[in-house]
Parts: C-alpha cells; structure tokens; sequence
C-alpha cells in the first residue's frame, strides 16, 4: 500500500503538477504568440462599453444562457458539474490551509460536518453529471461525434470522483487535518504519508483517487479540457 | 496519401492559422449543443451538417499536423490525413453550410464553424476541389472589374431605361441614375439586376441624395467560393470607383453579405483601413424616413406584415431596429416572427448555395424551420431585405403553399411613397 | 440572324433576376456537346453584362446579346 500511495499520492503528484502548469503555460503561451484573426469575428448585439464587454463575457463564460435556452438538460447538468467543480476545489483547499473563521463558527466537529455535506453533495452532483455525460454519449448524433479523447477524459472523471466519493463517504475518522499533514509534506518536499492514511479503509482509495488524479492532470494540457482558460478569450471573441 | 498534396494542404491551415482558429480547434468539447442550432441539421437530420462535425474534420487534420499528442496518438483524437474520404465530406459540409453563425451563438465559447470553414474552403481550393459554379461567378465578376469599358455601354443603356422607369414612378422629368458623377456624396453598389436599382433610385431622387451608381455589383461571390484575394478584388473594383469620384460613402444594396464584406472582411483582405464609411441601403431609407426627406403612408401596404432577419444583416450584421422601423412606418399591422433578431433561424439560402444546384434537395429541406415560423406569423406580407433570403423562402413559399406576399424593404417603401406613378398602378 | 445558327438547347430565364440568368447558363452549359448552342432569353438587364462576361472567363463564346422586344436573347456556344 505504502508503495502504491508514494507512486501516486507523491511521485504522481509532482508530476501532474509540473505537466499541467508547464503544458497549460505553453498552450497559453501558443495562443497568446498566434496573431489574432484579421477580420472581426464578434455578432450582434455587441456590448458598447469595456465594462459591458466584461460583463458579458463573464455572463458567456460563467452561465452560458444562450446555451441553456437551446439544450437546457444538456445546461443544467453542464452547469452542475462545473459548479460542483469548483466547490470540490475549494474544499480540496482546507488540505493546505483550513479556513479561517468557519471552524470557530461552527466547532472542530461542525467543520467537519459542514464540509462532509457540502463535499458530498458536490461529488454526488459531480457523478450524476459525468454519467450523464458518459449515457449522452453512448447514441445517436452525440456518438457518432465522440472521439476516444471524450470517453477517455470521462472515464478519468469518473475515476476521480468515485474514488473521493468513497473517501468522502467511507472514510470515517480520517479527516482533513490529516490529509493537510501529507499534502503539507508534499509542498514543503519532504514527503511523508501519514500511517493513519496509509492503513485506514480509505488508503487504496486516496491511491486511486491521486491515479485518476495524475492522469487527468498530465492528459489534461493536451485535451479539449483547455477549454477552462481557452473558453475567455474565445467568448471575448464574441464582443469585437 | 501523397506527400505533395500533404504538405500543400497543411500549408494552407499553418498560412491560414490564427489565434481564434487555434483555440476553435483546442478548446471544442465535442457537447453537440450546436446541433438544434442548425437549420441544416434540424431540417435534414444528416451528422455531417451537425455543426461540430464540420469544425471536426478540419480538427483531425489539425490534431495530426499540429499537434504533438495527435502526431504520436492520432487514435485518440481520430486524427487524420485530408484523404479524398475528408474531402469529400469537407466539400459536402463546408459549401452547403450559408455562413449564419447561428452555432456560434449557442455555443458555450462561441466557436465560429464560419470562420472554421473559411480554412475548409482555402483546402478544398488548394486540393482542386472549390465549388465550380461559385468559382465561375467570382472569375466573371473579377473579369467585368478587369474590362470594365467592354460593358460601359451596356450598363449605361441598362441605367437609362431604369432611369426611365424612375421618372415615370417619381413623375420627375428631371430624375436620375447618375452614372459616373464626379463629386457625389454617395456611391450606391447595387447588384445586377435592375430590380436593386429601381427602387432605390427612386428613394434617393426624391430624398434629394447626391448620389451615383457604381458600374459595379456588390454581390461577392468570391466571398461565397472561400477566396480572399478574389473576394478582395471584386470588393476593389468599387472601392477604387468609390476613390477615383471622391464620394463619402458607401451604399451597399439590401443583400445581407454585401454589407458584411464592406464593413468587417475588405479591411482585413486589402490590410488598409476602409477610406469610406459604409452603411447599408435599410440604414440610409430609415434615416430619410424619421428625417422627413421622403414620405410613406401607411394603409397601401395591406395585411399583416412580418419581417425576416437576414443573418448577414441581423446577427452578423448588427440592423435589427432600422429595417423593422422602415416596414413599421409603412403599416400598423406588424408582427415579429419568433425567434427573431440574433436567434432568427436562416431560411437556408444564404452563403451561395442558391446558385448551387446540387444542394438543392439540402437546401429546401433546411427551409423547414423558417416555413413553421413564417406560418405561425400569420403574416401574408413578408419583407425580406437579403436577395438570397428572398429566392429561397419565394421557393418555399410555392413549395409550401404559404401564400405570402414576398418584398423587397426598398420595394416596399416605394409602393408606400405618395408618388404619382404609385397612383396610376393604383388606378 | 438567330435563324442560321443551330439551337441544341432553350432557357427560359425570364423573370429570374440577376446573376440567376448566369448561374442558369452556367449550369446548362454543361448539358450540351462542346460546339452546341444554348438559346436564353432573359428579362433582367443584368444580364447583358453578366452573361457575355462570365462566358469570357469561362472561355466560352456569346455569338449573339440582343435586346428584341424588351427581352435579352443570348446565344451561347460551348467551346470547352
């Protein structure tokens, strides 16, 4: 277990990490060197204003509502995913620093109750929504347009959220101050697992959560998934 | 598949290769949701007018010879060589597609298959493989620039019988179409066919317009064949018209492409700013309207009165208000078909493909959308600026049995004008 | 003078407006021998430049374009 955990809880880590940041700098660096299109490819109605152009962007970008009035299944699972997205990832972040303020409000045991709902709802939402993603996918029209790249980025998904799922609803007694030792450990590199990890019920479930992690990760710079930074500047597009 | 053809093809996309392009092609998640958008793909049901797939064949290519993980894992991404397979499909999906950027709007990161497929038109010419007919149009067009005192006599009877129509319609002895008029404040790039011309002439005379007619269409089908350098030229021809009469701006007709190469493509083609302010024909009439230079009256038009928004000119072109201002001030009796404005579905006849016979059967079948909203209007009288527009819902019209009144806005306006020439038809 | 030259083929492009009497000849051209003739009567002055004009790019010849009683009547010889 030990040795499965330092692969992908440790080696895996550094590795995705300097994979994504060096891969998703160069792509941006890519775009940011390719000369913009002569021609002006933004539709009517165009905001007038900077201000108005921020706003719709983040308007595009954030609620998408064009697409939600065409396709507003598709929308609403669309939106679910990405919104619980972004709740896992703050909530991932308590495993380097834990908020100020939340745990004196609430207790140390009310912390942890708090995030153990909110993470599960976000990863229950997450799963729903990869499934969804993975069945819209297996007909008609929306399979025929399918390419390996959309399964396999789904399947590591999938993989990722599962596997914190089980940790999140599984893992009794293992909370965030012990993840925070061992990902403080990976920050301050002097790597360490913690033995209360390592063989608690949630060992070989942190392993492949982190598997599926640095996978995702590394693939992550080469996929449509630029799509997270890409998305601004081609919504701006829409405005000039 | 053959190394020469290879390296011409790749070529084509790396001199073609532009931010926005590269991050079309990075950032597509593949999620369809263009696929309602499509009025190709609702009315025919056919994957390779999905929207997404027309962007996909040129992201196989991409994928294979720009990018790294594609080079090593072409599975991955299904990437692929421009074989004839591709091309083919490419030819099909890219020359039936009429530009309205209709996906674009849905999409989550507004990708523009248009722009996507203007790099798919640059391939298909380099391969051989650019639509024919529209390669036809564009060459006469750029031969008539080229040769322009072998028609000089034809055009100016041609003006001199519309110029007769005119003063019959105005009942103005003293009306014109002035051809080559040194000082005029207005250039009007009409197209062809003198019914462009007639109506407009008529608004300009009796606004009191300094104006002139360009010798020249504004019609581009350079445009429409996916070539820049010929699109540039057939634009030149009356940019340089425009320059040597020293006029101030710039009249493109009622056709909804005209007005988007004006104002957003010839800078980009010729890289020097536009000397001339460009406005659209609907934009000047609206302005004659609220300043009272010409007068229309309302009850001549009958029935109830609907308008469409030609994408070129609406979603593409930004004239939502003034056209719909125009067609309010000639009748009370108007409604809006749903959806309108930036959602209004293209009637399927823009881009060229009227003057394609083979996408015949493509085109009526993708008409379907706007015929279920042409029909819910109840209108009986349309008014349709774009002349593409207008020849292919005049054909759904028959084919549907709509029973709609179809107009040109010029045309519209004219029969509401107080003119005497109005009055006799009347009579 | 239409009298002497051999028709192969008759359009009827009247009340088409332009460049719909070119991408109609265009279209036909097709449809005949090379050294056949198409006949096609227009109504849209349009077409008294557009047709003479997309036959010499193509490098096809207009043996005759003629106004007869308010019609535009062209004779058109494939070449290529």
């Amino acid at each position: 277990m030990e040795t499965y955990l330092y692969i992908t809880a440790v080696i895996g880590v550094y590795v995705g990490f300097a994979v994504f940041i060096i891969g998703m700098g160069w792509r941006a660096y890519q775009w940011a060197t390719t000369p913009k299109s002569p021609v002006k490819l933004g539709m009517f109605p165009k905001p007038k204003t900077r201000v108005g152009r921020f706003f719709k962007l983040m308007k595009d970008t954030f609620i998408a509502p064009q697409s939600a009035s065409i396709e507003p299944r598709m929308w609403l699972f669309s939106f679910m995913f990405h919104f619980a997205a972004l709740a896992a990832f703050v909530g991932h972040l308590r495993i380097i620093q834990e908020y100020p303020i939340l745990p004196e409000l609430l207790g140390e045991e009310g912390m942890n109750a708090f995030a153990g709902w909110a993470g599960g709802i976000a990863g229950v939402l997450m799963m729903v929504a990869v499934i969804y993603w993975i069945a819209r996918r297996t007909f008609g029209p929306f399979k025929q347009l399918s390419v390996p790249e959309d399964y396999l980025l789904l399947a590591l998904l999938f993989g990722v959220i599962i596997m914190g799922n089980h940790m999140r609803f599984f893992g009794h007694g293992v909370h965030a101050e012990t993840y925070r030792a061992w990902f403080q450990s990976l920050l301050a590199f002097r790597p360490m697992l913690p033995s209360e990890l390592v063989y608690s019920n949630v060992g070989w479930s942190l392993g492949t959560h982190m598997l599926f992690t640095d996978l995702l990760f590394i693939y992550f710079p080469f996929s449509k998934l630029v799509h997270t930074i890409g998305a601004f500047s081609a919504n701006l597009v829409r405005s000039e | 598949m053959e190394s020469q053809q290879l390296t011409t093809l790749t070529g084509v996309i790396d001199k073609k290769m532009n931010r926005q392009l590269k991050q079309y092609m990075d950032i597509c998640a593949r999620c369809a949701i263009c696929k309602d958008a499509c009025h190709q793909y609702v009315g025919t049901g056919d994957f390779k007018y999905l929207p997404a797939r027309r962007a996909e064949l040129i992201r196989q290519i991409y994928k294979k010879y720009f990018t790294k993980a594609g080079e090593f894992v072409p599975a991955l991404y299904e990437a692929r060589d421009p074989d004839e397979n591709l091309l083919e499909e490419l030819y099909e999906s890219t020359y039936a597609c009429t530009g309205c950027r209709r996906c674009m709007y849905y999409c989550p990161f507004s990708i523009d298959t248009a722009w996507i497929l203007s790099v798919a038109k640059s391939i298909l010419i380099a391969a051989g493989m650019g639509n024919e007919m529209l390669g036809q149009l564009a060459d006469a067009a750029i031969f008539k620039g080229d040769n322009a005192e072998m028609f000089e006599d034809v055009m100016i009877s041609g003006f001199k019988e519309i110029e007769e129509e005119v003063r019959q319609i105005t009942g103005n002895p003293e009306a014109q179409v002035p051809v080559g008029k040194q000082g005029a404040d207005v250039l009007y790039v009409a197209l062809a066919g003198a019914h462009s011309i007639r109506p407009a002439a008529v608004i300009f005379e009796e606004a009191g317009e300094n104006w002139t007619i360009s010798m020249f269409e504004a019609a581009n089908y350079g445009f429409f064949y996916g070539d820049a350098e010929k699109a540039r030229l057939i634009t030149k021809r009356y940019i340089d018209e425009a320059k040597r009469l020293g006029v101030k701006e710039i009249v493109v007709p009622e056709c909804g492409h005209a007005y988007r190469v004006a104002e957003f493509f010839y800078e980009a083609w010729s890289k020097e700013p536009m000397p001339f302010k460009v406005s659209h024909i609907l934009e000047k009439v609206d302005d004659y309207i609220k300043s009272g230079r010409i007068t229309v009256d309302k009850g001549i038009i009958q029935g109830k009165v609907t308008y469409h928004d030609p994408c070129q000119l609406g979603r593409n072109g930004g004239k939502f208000e003034q056209p719909r201002d125009i067609v309010k001030a000639v009748t009370d009796n108007f409604v809006d078909l749903t959806p309108n404005r930036e959602k209004q579905w293209c009637c399927g006849g823009g881009g060229g493909i009227v003057a394609m016979e083979e996408f015949t059967k493509t085109r009526l079948a993708s008409g379907i959308k706007k015929v279920e909203q042409l029909k819910a209007s109840g209108a009986s009288v349309l008014a349709c600026p774009c002349e593409n527009c207008r020849l292919q819902i005049e054909e759904l019209n028959d084919i549907h049995e709509l029973g709609l009144e179809i107009w040109q806005v010029i045309d519209l306006v004219v029969a509401a004008m107080p003119l005497p020439g109005n009055k006799k038809a009347a009579e | 003078m239409s009298d002497e030259i051999k028709v192969d083929l008759e359009l009827d492009l009247k009340g088409l407006l332009c460049p719909l009497p070119m991408v109609k000849v265009s279209q036909n051209i097709s449809k005949v021998e090379v050294g056949e003739v198409i006949r096609a009567v227009a109504t849209d002055p349009g077409a008294m430049a557009d047709i003479p004009a997309w036959a010499k790019s193509t490098g096809n010849e207009v043996l005759q374009a003629e106004k007869v009683d308010g019609e535009f009547v062209f004779l058109v010889k494939r070449v290529k």
